[in-house]
């Protein structure tokens, strides 16, 4: 079997990767499409510890899959108003790509 | 467990009201034509005060788990769902004037608004981190719709990508450190996260990551510094009403949050791990100065109140980080602070907003003159500053006192005395706003003056009516509409009370923070 | 045990070399399709994890929903031609990322597994000795001193009990959301109906 730190390291390189393409990227859709990244890596490390865990505590067999789920649930309706959101900028500037955000801007 | 799901439920009637009159908002919008709108407004207050009936009716000195700990229902979670309401009645006498001239869809928009509250009751009442976050991605979701709600700016649209980034970005992070604190504990219940800091032996690193990224995450719903940046640009491009909401309702829910955590979660083992205290004061700290030091640069109203809201962040956020030496008074003052930031605020956007409907600008530079054409408005915003400055007599005087007492006693002198410096220097762009609505004179009133005379030399006879040109000396007065002016109204008289005679407020305000009372 | 090593870094490798094309690919059609592969990767970790709901979700949820959705979503906003650019913020954005990074391989190599989930509970200590991820079976199980009943819990359909049991309320909560989600993503899209 495959050590449990193995599955937390996996998780913490797709976070950090994902948080990368988060803050580096100009189109919003490839912004979104790295916060999903980081989610995944959420529901790995969910899973690893609930598999880990299995049998301890109170009802801790299945509760990090439950939390996986409901996260895969809000990511997914995530996904649909961003791009809601993002469909009508594009269709009111024609661009969607968020240069003018300015992060560090005071 | 069976028992707990089925028991107790007559105990969320005011969540189950809230949600199905939410639907009857959205069905009864499907049958009603575009002119009779504002109805809805009418239909979606009259639920909240339905709520508020609901909930007042039940026992605020009584607590009682649901769903097997998820969810309790104590006085904390009582008060802060009548706050909320409360906050909601506020926003939709804002929204209807608004919303009449500048939004579409509108049935849509006070639908959203009552899931936003009932994101924000079920937020108050959580005790564990996964309904936690529903709760609050619930709140979320109405939030990014609304902030992108104003069709015809271009600039609400960009808000509503930039919130709705971030907004998913800080999720992502809280998740994971969810996923942390789960999988260093295998547990996500605030009162086992508490025991398990507690007990004996040295907490995983991993826990700490956890609870750091989890912080992080608040800090973002907060828009504590250095996570703020989305703020101002959301304040900004939102429709008016809208970012009412976000400088009042989201705060208070997320405050909620962080009080009810805190207080559940880290405070009890707050004598093992008090660096945390070290850390919070250093972000309120931050948030204090980087909110109001920024603000003085601003020339945008709507920017000016989304530096200005950080900076009372950070002030109530001082708060937060005494919360371990003398949690009653520190939760009192917190919890105060809130409410009257939430009433003053409402007044001063009620006020920008009467403005903003009359004219359609929001830059500080447009208000001159304003004192001329909208006298009660004027006075209104000009008290309601005075109040978030901390003046004496009115009711930001009163929650500063308590709340800076509570952190000079809780040990952090020089928390204190930042607080009260930034204070200071947020009176200074408070009097800028005021200076611009009752002394300077707007950019083109001389011209006027000049075609007036013109014009009444040319033709004496009419000089008598004067008042009817299109652009007279003195402009003529510019009525709110009665539901802002009775917002206002309301607004002051509760921010003038609440200066003098907090007493009975403060006692509510017990009898909630003493349901969350860590033990021990 | 050495065929599942195998099969974790071939999982592995293809979810870090996926994960780093869609950051770092110009062409954003390529990303979104690098990024199902992610997906499904994942979704092998979950089978690994004996997780095979939670894998059948993922792939019909993230690659048969999420990924389509952001294709549909590229090519509606034509941002094909534009390409992935990164922005000004590149140096800042790698810089915290890779310290966020080492802060968490630093804590996870530190903790100690073996104690954790552990302090202040029984039955742990032989299940954690292994410190591997996987459920045991019921033998293990009760020879950690499981009841018959708990063993049976754990093996039955307990993720069905609590979504619908302990957790019904974030469940219904996420139906209120979903809700909220549909209902604001129409009034958004709808633009300026009637």
């Amino acid at each position: 079997m495959v050590p449990l730190l193995y599955f937390q390291l996996l998780g913490a390189a797709l976070f950090g990767i994902g948080l990368y393409g988060a803050l580096a990227r100009r189109s919003a859709v490839l912004i979104i499409l790295s916060i999903e990244l980081m989610l995944n890596a959420v529901n790995i490390n969910l899973i690893a510890a609930a598999s880990y865990l299995n049998g301890i505590g109170r009802f801790a067999a299945f509760d990090g899959q439950i939390i996986a789920i409901f996260v895969i649930t809000v990511a997914a309706a995530e996904v649909g108003l961003a791009f809601a959101i993002i469909l009508r900028m594009y269709r009111n500037r024609g661009t969607i790509n968020v240069d003018e955000i300015n992060i560090l801007k005071w | 467990m069976e028992t707990g799901l089925t028991t107790n439920l007559h105990l969320l009637t005011p969540e189950f009201a809230l949600t199905a009159l939410a639907f009857l908002v959205f069905t009864v919008d499907l049958f009603l034509p575009e002119r009779s709108k504002e109805w809805l407004a009418g239909l979606a207050a009259a639920s909240l005060l339905a709520v508020i009936a609901v909930a007042l009716l039940m026992r605020p000195d009584q607590s009682a788990e649901l769903y097997g700990g998820l969810m309790v229902v104590d006085g904390f979670g009582l008060f802060f769902k009548i706050f909320f309401c409360a906050i909601g009645l506020g926003i939709i006498a804002l929204s209807v004037e608004y919303g009449r001239d500048r939004l579409q869809h509108r049935g849509e928009f006070y639908g959203l608004l009552l899931f936003s509250i009932l994101g924000m009751n079920l937020l108050a009442m959580s005790r564990e981190l996964l309904t936690a976050y529903i709760s609050l991605e619930l709140l979320s979701f109405s939030l990014y719709v609304l902030v992108a709600y104003g069709l015809r700016e271009a600039r609400s649209n960009e808000a509503g990508i930039k919130y709705i980034i971030i907004g998913v970005l800080s999720s992502a992070i809280m998740l994971y450190g969810l996923s942390n604190i789960y999988a260093a504990l295998g547990t996500t219940y605030f009162t086992e996260i508490a025991a398990d800091l507690a007990a004996p032996g040295d907490a995983s690193p991993v826990l700490w990551v956890g609870i750091a990224l989890l912080v992080v995450g608040l800090g973002f719903k907060l828009s504590a510094v250095p996570f703020h940046m989305w703020a101002p640009d959301a304040y900004e491009g939102a429709p008016l009403p809208v970012t009412a909401y976000l400088a009042i309702g989201s705060k208070a829910a997320a405050f909620a949050l962080t009080l009810r955590l805190f207080a559940e979660a880290i405070v009890p083992a707050a004598a093992r791990w008090d660096e945390w205290q070290l850390v919070i004061a250093v972000l309120a700290a931050i948030t204090m100065l980087a909110g109001n030091l920024v603000a003085l640069a601003q020339r945008n109203l709507k920017r000016l109140m989304a530096y200005s809201s950080i900076g009372h962040v950070g002030y109530a956020l001082a708060g937060i980080a005494v919360l371990g030496s003398d949690f009653a008074l520190a939760a009192k003052g917190v919890i105060f602070y809130l409410v009257v930031y939430a009433v003053t605020n409402l007044v001063v956007f009620a006020g920008i907003t009467a403005y903003y409907n009359r004219e359609g600008k929001d830059n500080i530079a447009d208000l001159a003159g304003m004192a001329d054409r909208q006298p009660f408005v004027a006075a209104a915003i000009a008290i309601g500053l005075f109040s978030l400055a901390g003046l004496p007599i009115f009711a930001g005087f009163t929650a500063k006192f308590y709340l800076f007492a509570a952190v000079a006693d809780g040990g952090m002198l020089w928390l204190a005395g930042v607080a009260i410096f930034t204070s200071l220097v947020s009176l200074y762009y408070y009097l800028q706003v005021m200076r611009q609505m009752y002394i300077e004179r707007p950019a083109h009133a001389e011209h006027n003056v000049a075609a007036h005379q013109e014009h009444a030399e040319h033709d004496n006879i009419h000089q008598h009516a004067a008042h009817d040109e299109p652009d007279p000396p003195i402009p003529p007065l510019q009525r709110p509409s009665i539901l802002l002016t009775a917002t206002m109204g309301i607004g002051l008289l509760v921010v003038v009370w609440l200066g003098i005679y907090p007493a009975p407020l403060l006692t509510l305000i017990e009898t909630a923070s003493a349901a969350i009372l860590p033990l021990g | 045990m050495w065929f599942e090593q195998i099969v974790f870094w071939a999982l592995a490798a293809v979810a870090i070399g996926g994960a780093l094309g869609v950051v770092l690919v110009r062409d954003l059609f390529r990303a979104a399709l690098l990024l199902a592969t992610v997906f499904v990767a994942v979704g092998g970790f979950y089978v690994m994890m004996n997780a095979e709901f939670l894998a059948v979700v993922q792939i019909l949820i993230y690659v048969g929903a999420i990924a389509v959705l952001f294709i549909f979503g590229i090519m509606l906003t034509r941002d094909v031609q534009r390409g992935n650019a990164p922005n000004r913020l590149q140096i800042p954005a790698g810089v915290i990322s890779a310290l966020l990074l080492a802060a968490m391989v630093f804590t996870a190599v530190t903790t100690d597994w073996t104690t954790l989930a552990g302090a202040g509970r029984e039955n742990q200590a032989q299940i954690a000795q292994t410190q591997a991820v996987g459920i045991p079976d019921a033998t293990e199980l009760t020879r950690a001193g499981l009841s018959a009943e708990e063993v049976e819990s754990v093996a039955g359909s307990g993720l069905a009990d609590l979504l619908i049991g302990d957790f019904v309320l974030p469940f219904e909560a996420v139906s209120l959301l979903l809700l909220a989600a549909a209902i604001g993503g129409l009034a958004l899209a709808r633009g300026r109906g009637r």
